[in-house]
């Protein structure tokens, strides 16, 4: 770009911005918002950090257009207790960001902090109605549809990721529906130093949401009116299954008791299992610079429960938990309206359109998230996002969550010895339902 | 031997300093600038920590923090009673004790085999400080690859797919990468240490005809004693307070074998939320930690003032 050139950008942008301003001045925003700034608290992203940072500034630019003259500040945490940290010290002090961004299972603690705007007619009008979501994406946004605090940004279901090669290779045509079914093709493919399932024993995460899934399947939500049912037989199910694989069923690499996600991710990546359950969308930038680049397709998780050929009586096909994360306005935010003004305008049809194209993060609003519908590529994860069911809106989830994953990080150790023990699981698992029901009777 | 006796404080002689205080009353004004950034640096946060600790602080109440329900001593009979505090201590404690024990003979002998000089002693001396230097985060992150199922410690001690990482062997590796971490401290106090002796006394030691254990012995070990418990004792503050190592290396929910009190405070902060029951744990780990350093104070009476005096006697 000449200097010419550059001279000619800037005063049509020049004249665009004014133009919008006058527009602006007569209808929507009469006031002057000149220096007013609203503060956004998003998480970190680590696989787009330079996307982001301009992504930030086009936001930022668009706004000030469309408010005559208020900017966007954003600033990063890295993982949900540094951002429950910022909520703290901004409670107490009064001041922070006017718009925090929270990972879905995380905002029934931060809407238990009370430190957020319960969403009235009026306001959900002013970012462009409750109509424009999907209706499965609202399913985190308050414990009632009168309590919302969430407003849905972006939707990041969990699918598996499969091999198509070694599935060929095997004669297998598609992944099984039922956790049985892929437990019998895993077992098919394991050989020869490739094993069936790629799944991350270690990670902080990961382990409860299978557990969640499965019990959810065979129609244990975990948490029902305020009572912990980590005891019900379903769990136990669920977790025999999921620690099986490793030292009963021998699918998964041995090795894999001490994986992270991202580990379980590479080993898919270098071609050495032909499953990779519980992964999103934004796993397809690693995987499509590694080997199996090309040779990979995502599918949907088994909604059948262990033990099971169909879905039972009482049992939910949820695919993947609900995830992605919402946005909510601070209660002690100055600029309430401006900050849901910038609500309205990341939820928009052509800003969602933008943020898939850029992070690889899916719609929340219908209007762009049926035109996806009808990408191929994305066939598998869009129908995820549509078969995900929220996890149970309580203060107290965090803690249960921690206690789910307890049990499988204390069951570790004895799985080396080739079995699950049944005892030991069962004080385990105990414990949990111990500490979860002590969580959710401190709720309020 | 005398010389080493006067090296290390005397008993105070009662009442030696007491001419001086009676001519002129000491400036004790002097102190405030001193006091006040004590008050502000330690004595207002430990207060509201105290304060918490008293509180049934949680994610409901902490937007009003100052009115959440006062349960007085409830957090402390929790935390004593229901939680893994005790068994958390139990880790702590016994992991610094063992990880002292082995460092502390390391940390002598590296100061040692440094004492003297030999070509490249600059260079085997930086070497030493490596671990020392390294952020506990970086030393956290390699030790967990080196200890994976699959990694190079199971490679090189044959124990291949042995767990390190949980399970009762991670206890172990936690002392290992402590002893790892803390050694050069101690060597760094031993080597200052070892600088301070008075070249005259190793001639006297040799005229005497004292051989290299002999004079180890009853010279040099004994002229160490005070930084080596110094070192020690920092030592032991050092790994029962360490979080970052065992945070990372271990990940939370952490495996029983290596929960220990850092991280069992942090997970009842900043994953349970809650917070007074937290900060009742760790006003007990402060208590914990203050018995060795009363202990130490006490032995080097650095808690009288008597210092000086004690040394000119």
């Amino acid at each position: 770009m000449t200097a010419r050139h550059r001279l000619i950008a800037a005063a049509a942008a020049l004249a665009l911005s004014s133009a919008s301003l006058a527009a602006c001045g007569d209808d929507a925003a009469p006031t002057d918002n000149t220096g007013k700034v609203v503060n956004v608290l998003v998480q970190a992203n680590t696989i787009y950090p330079d996307q982001q940072r301009q992504w930030w500034a086009d936001v930022s630019a668009k706004f000030k257009t469309l408010t005559g003259g208020a900017t966007v500040a954003y600033e990063t945490f890295a993982t949900p207790n540094d951002e429950l940290t910022k909520i703290q010290t901004s409670v107490l002090s009064g001041q922070g960001p006017d718009v925090y961004s929270l990972g879905t299972t995380f905002t029934p603690t931060a809407y238990s902090t009370g430190a957020f705007l319960e969403l009235t007619a009026d306001d959900w009008g002013k970012v462009g109605g409750r109509d424009k979501f999907l209706p499965a994406t609202l399913g985190l946004s308050g414990p009632d549809a009168a309590h919302e605090v969430g407003i849905p940004f972006t939707s990041r279901p969990f699918v598996m990721a499969y091999n198509k090669d070694l599935l060929a290779a095997a004669g297998i045509e598609k992944p099984a529906d039922s956790w049985d079914g892929l437990l019998a093709q895993a077992k098919q493919l394991t050989k020869g130093g490739t094993f069936g399932l790629a799944v991350a024993y270690a990670d902080g995460f990961d382990p409860w949401k299978f557990i969640w899934a499965m019990a959810v399947q065979a129609g244990n939500p975990l948490v029902e009116a305020g009572t912990a049912k980590l005891t019900d037989p379903t769990v136990k199910a669920a977790y025999q299954t999921y620690l099986g694989w490793l030292a009963t069923d021998k699918v998964v690499d041995p090795a894999a008791v001490g994986w992270k996600n991202a580990q379980a991710i590479a080993a898919f990546g270098e071609g050495k299992a032909a499953f990779l359950p519980m992964v999103s969308a934004t796993s397809k930038v690693t995987l499509d610079k590694s080997s199996v680049a090309g040779k990979y397709a995502y599918a949907l998780m088994p909604t059948i429960p262990p033990g099971a050929t169909a879905l039972p009586a009482g049992g939910i096909g949820a695919s993947s938990i609900l995830s992605g994360d919402n946005l909510v306005v601070a209660k002690y935010s100055k600029n309430k309206d401006l900050a849901l003004e910038l609500v309205k305008l990341l939820t928009s049809a052509e800003m969602q359109e933008k943020y898939y194209q850029t992070f690889g993060e899916l719609p929340t609003g219908k209007e762009y998230a049926q035109k996806l519908q009808s990408d191929p590529a994305l066939g598998a994860i869009v129908e995820s996002a549509g078969k995900a069911k929220g996890t149970p809106f309580s203060g107290g989830w965090s803690q249960v969550q921690l206690a789910l994953v307890n049990v499988v990080v204390q069951s570790v150790p004895n799985l080396a010895k080739g079995t699950v023990d049944d005892a030991a699981l069962t004080a385990l698992i105990a414990k949990a339902q111990t500490d979860a029901q002590a969580a959710l009777d401190k709720a309020k | 031997m005398t010389a080493v006796k006067t090296i290390w404080p005397a008993p105070s002689v009662p009442g030696a300093g007491r001419p001086a205080r009676a001519r002129q009353p000491r400036p004790l004004w002097l102190l405030a600038p001193g006091v006040t950034l004590m008050a502000i640096v330690i004595g207002i946060p430990f207060g509201v920590a105290v304060v918490i600790s008293l509180l049934d602080l949680d994610q409901y109440t902490f937007r009003e923090w100052l009115s959440a329900p006062f349960i007085g001593l409830g957090n402390y009979i929790e935390a004593a009673q229901r939680s893994a505090l005790p068994h958390a201590v139990w880790v702590s404690v016994s992991s610094a004790v063992l990880a002292t024990v082995v460092a502390v003979p390391l940390g002598v002998l590296g100061a040692l085999t440094t004492q003297d000089r030999f070509p490249g002693r600059g260079l085997v001396r930086s070497l030493y400080l490596i671990p020392y230097v390294l952020p506990a985060f970086v030393v956290g992150t390699v030790w967990r690859v080196i200890l994976q199922p699959d990694g190079v410690a199971n490679h090189w001690l044959g124990t291949d797919g042995a767990l390190w990482l949980n399970g009762p062997r991670s206890y172990w590796a936690l002392i290992v990468v402590q002893v790892w971490t803390a050694w050069p401290l101690i060597y760094l106090l031993a080597l200052a240490g070892l600088q301070s002796i008075d070249p005259e006394l190793h001639e006297a030691a040799a005229l005497d005809g004292a051989g290299r254990g002999a004079k180890l012995r009853y010279v040099i070990l004994p002229m160490l004693r005070g930084p080596i418990s110094l070192a020690a004792i920092i030592t032991v503050l050092h790994v029962v307070n360490a979080f970052t190592l065992p945070f990372v290396m271990f990940g939370v929910p952490s495996p029983r074998d290596v929960e220990v009190l850092p991280v069992l405070t942090y997970v009842e902060s900043f994953q349970n939320f809650r917070f007074g029951l937290s900060a009742a744990m760790a006003v007990a780990s402060l208590v914990l930690i203050l018995i060795p350093l009363l202990v130490y104070l006490r032995a080097v009476r650095l808690d009288t003032g008597a210092d000086d005096e004690g040394r000119k006697g």
